[in-house]
């Protein structure tokens, strides 16, 4: 009885103790393995990462491989798929590998750092992924420019380029609107055409061309345009930068407009001339020069201008003195305002007149002739 | 003295030197409150009679109108040309009617410069000594009126038919350009053809007063019609000739300086500006081309800067002043000359 007993309790425990082991192979399935390449990945927020991941049966048997996630943070979607199906457990024969996706979706609002989750193969075959957010995506809407800051001149036009990002769930219409002081333009473009208002798919992208620019008269420096995407859910802004560098620009002409003027043969003729500065940068050293016909002379009271500041404009004198044998008619007197970075010409029509002199010394001739036929009428006509 | 003017009137009236007078259409009765004129009008009514109705100057008055048909046709037949030429005196259209030729014919002011003389000495030169060998001048002295009445009168009448025939020319000529062009004048176009006319009045004048002179100087009409016509042949002709003679033996040699061939440029237009010719022709084109903006040699100096444009009225008249001064001065001086000569003559004798 004992011997039996023995043989039995042997048997019993050998039997329980194979069963015990044989049922925590199966339990604890160490015969297989999760294997993946990449386990550790970098990526921005609302990106989704595809995990290719093989299972491997090293075991002699056939092998049903229940498949899910623990521990993936709130809000991340994820999916399991081989075959063009959805999967939750895999059967794998013995000593060979299947191999399905892993995809997990990672959410905009989602914190910058390091995050893990477990792959479970059965209970105890784990594999351990690690994602690492690279920064804080915190807006449903993206409106990025890659150069937001732009140089040109008052005349240029200033072209940025613009990315607008729907990363919401759903499709949005939205308001391109940009602030900006008076007297600047700016439109926005959308494959080619002018637009107002943009409508995006969830998570597409869309070009925004936006053209800027600044009124003519615009003084030199660095104007920040905030443009904004707004939806009625959502919104988002950039800022863009023109640095707008002066024009040089100078004017020459007279306080009426009027460039013709009248002068008698050898006399004196002021001219009021008027420098404008119609560029945006002040204009320093301004020269003025006259050329006229020979034997004329030109003077200035002030031959060089220190300064005009932008959108200003300074008076000068010009005292013309005509030659005393100029013929009567029309000359061109032309007056040059200079500076190295610009100049202005402005020609006079000068209309020479021959003094009055010999005009009255011809009638007085002529008074003389008939005032001695007068005498002579007198002294013997009337006898 | 009013009186006393009344009284002349009723005579002279009566007087069978002035039968053919019809008082009535006289238009200046200013100088006396009767409807009788001043017996100085009745004079110059009766010498324009004279004029109008002698063949001399019915001929010389058709030979001028003629010409001035003549010189209005090429200004026609060449207004195409003016047309499309592109010079500032384009803007001066209807001035191209006096001025415009083809060389066939002379321009309409050419013509009065040559004929203009003939008229005046034509209507002068027998004024005084024909009365005289008639008799009629001291028959007119006779009664009760001023001696210089007569000379005064003949050449109040004369310049009165001559400035009729001039402004009757010169209108003519507008009002034919007005219906073959269809461009009516411009105001300032219209005064530079008056003071043209004016001038061109002037002109003959000169010529008319030179002829008086001798007509007071010379008793046979012949002689003073010759001698007036040697004079206007001497300027028309001659004259250039002779300065022509003088320009030749004086020029300066091909190399010398610039302002001596202008000095001496000057030198031979101021000789040739003795001739009454010259000066008329340069008033009268300086007048009629508004381009024309000096007379005589330029220095490149006086034309650097210069515009090509034409003139002011103005300014024209003040470039061609000492030319008008001088015409109309010695217009006035040869009048002086023949009335002084007139008033210190013995005029009894036949």
């Amino acid at each position: 009885m004992t011997v039996r007993k023995k043989w039995l309790i042997l048997l019993l425990s050998v039997f329980i103790g194979v069963t015990f082991l044989s049922r925590r192979v199966v339990s604890a399935n160490t015969n297989v393995t999760l294997y993946t390449t990449f386990t550790k990945i970098s990526v921005p927020p609302g990106e989704s990462i595809d995990y290719p991941v093989d299972v491997i049966n090293k075991s002699g048997e056939i092998q049903n491989v229940d498949l899910s996630v623990t521990g993936i943070p709130y809000k991340w979607e994820y999916s399991i798929k081989s075959g063009g199906w959805e999967i939750s457990q895999i059967s794998v024969l013995p000593g060979e590998k299947k191999s399905f996706t892993l995809k997990v979706e990672i959410p905009f609002k989602v914190n910058k750092g390091n995050y893990q989750f477990k792959l479970l193969a059965g209970d105890s075959v784990s594999l351990l992924l690690g994602v690492r957010v690279t920064e804080k995506g915190s807006s449903e809407t993206s409106f990025s420019v890659d150069q937001p800051n732009m140089m040109g001149n008052s005349k240029s036009t200033f072209n940025y380029r613009a990315k607008l990002n729907n990363r919401t769930a759903e499709k949005q219409l939205y308001a391109i609107t940009a602030d900006y002081a008076r007297g600047w333009n700016v439109s926005f473009k959308v494959s080619g055409k002018q637009v107002t208002s943009v409508e995006l798919e969830p998570n597409s992208t869309k070009d925004v061309y936006i053209e800027v620019n600044p009124p003519s008269q615009v003084e030199a420096g660095t104007y920040q345009i905030p443009v904004h995407a707004v939806s009625n859910n959502t919104s988002a802004s950039l800022n863009l930068e023109a640095v707008v560098s002066g024009s040089y620009d100078v004017e020459l002409t007279t306080p009426t407009g009027l460039l013709s003027s009248k002068i008698t043969a050898g006399d004196e003729k002021q001219i009021e001339l008027q420098i404008k500065n119609t560029g945006t940068s002040p204009l320093k050293d301004v020269k003025i020069t006259a050329s006229a016909p020979a034997n004329w002379s030109v003077e200035f009271d002030t031959k060089k201008i220190d300064e005009i500041l932008a959108g200003e404009k300074t008076s000068v004198m010009a005292t013309l003195k005509a030659d005393k044998k100029a013929i009567p008619g029309d000359y061109i007197v032309s007056f040059n305002a200079q500076t190295p970075e610009a100049s202005s010409k402005a020609s006079f029509r000068v209309a020479v007149r021959t003094s009055m002199l010999w005009g009255w010394i011809g009638i007085l001739i002529i008074a003389i002739a008939l005032g001695s036929v007068f005498i002579l009428f007198r002294k013997y006509g009337r006898r | 003295m009013k009186e006393g003017y009344k009284m002349i009137n009723n005579e002279i009236s009566s007087d069978t030197v002035f039968e053919n007078l019809d008082l009535k259409t006289n238009l200046n009765v200013k100088s006396t409150k009767c409807k009788t004129p001043h017996p100085f009008w009745v004079m110059v009514n009766k010498e324009i009679t004279d004029h109008v109705r002698s063949w001399r100057f019915i001929i010389l008055v058709s030979l001028i109108a003629l010409t001035c048909l003549g010189s209005l046709y090429t200004a026609f037949e060449n207004m195409g040309e003016a047309f499309k030429s592109t010079k500032s005196d384009d803007l001066f259209f209807f001035l191209k009617l006096f001025t415009v030729s083809d060389k066939t014919l002379p321009p309409f002011f050419i013509f009065i410069s040559f004929l203009g003389p003939l008229l005046g000495i034509s209507m002068g030169f027998d004024s005084i000594n024909s009365e005289q060998n008639r008799g009629t001048l001291s028959r007119v002295l006779s009664q009760p009126i001023y001696r210089d009445y007569i000379l005064n009168a003949k050449f109040t009448a004369s310049m009165i038919v001559i400035s009729v025939l001039f402004y009757a020319l010169g209108f003519m000529v507008m009002g034919i350009g007005l219906i073959a062009i269809g461009i009516p004048p411009t105001v300032e176009e219209f005064l530079r053809i008056i003071f043209f006319i004016i001038l061109s009045i002037f002109y003959v004048a000169l010529w008319l007063n030179l002829s008086i002179l001798f007509s007071v100087r010379i008793r046979q009409a012949a002689t003073s019609a010759l001698a007036g016509i040697s004079v206007w042949l001497f300027f028309s002709i001659f004259y250039n000739m002779i300065v022509d003679l003088i320009a030749k033996g004086s020029a300066p040699s091909a190399f010398a300086p610039g302002h001596v061939v202008i000095s001496f440029q000057k030198t031979m237009l101021n000789l040739m500006r003795i001739s009454p010719a010259q000066l008329y022709s340069e008033a009268t084109t300086t007048m009629l081309m508004p381009s024309v903006r000096s007379i005589g040699p330029l220095t490149m100096e006086q034309v650097s800067g210069a515009v090509p444009g034409p003139l002011p009225l103005g300014q024209s008249l003040l470039v061609v002043w000492p030319q008008v001064t001088g015409l109309i001065a010695v217009t006035i001086l040869l009048f002086a000359l023949a009335y002084m000569a007139f008033m210190r003559k013995e005029i009894r004798s036949r």
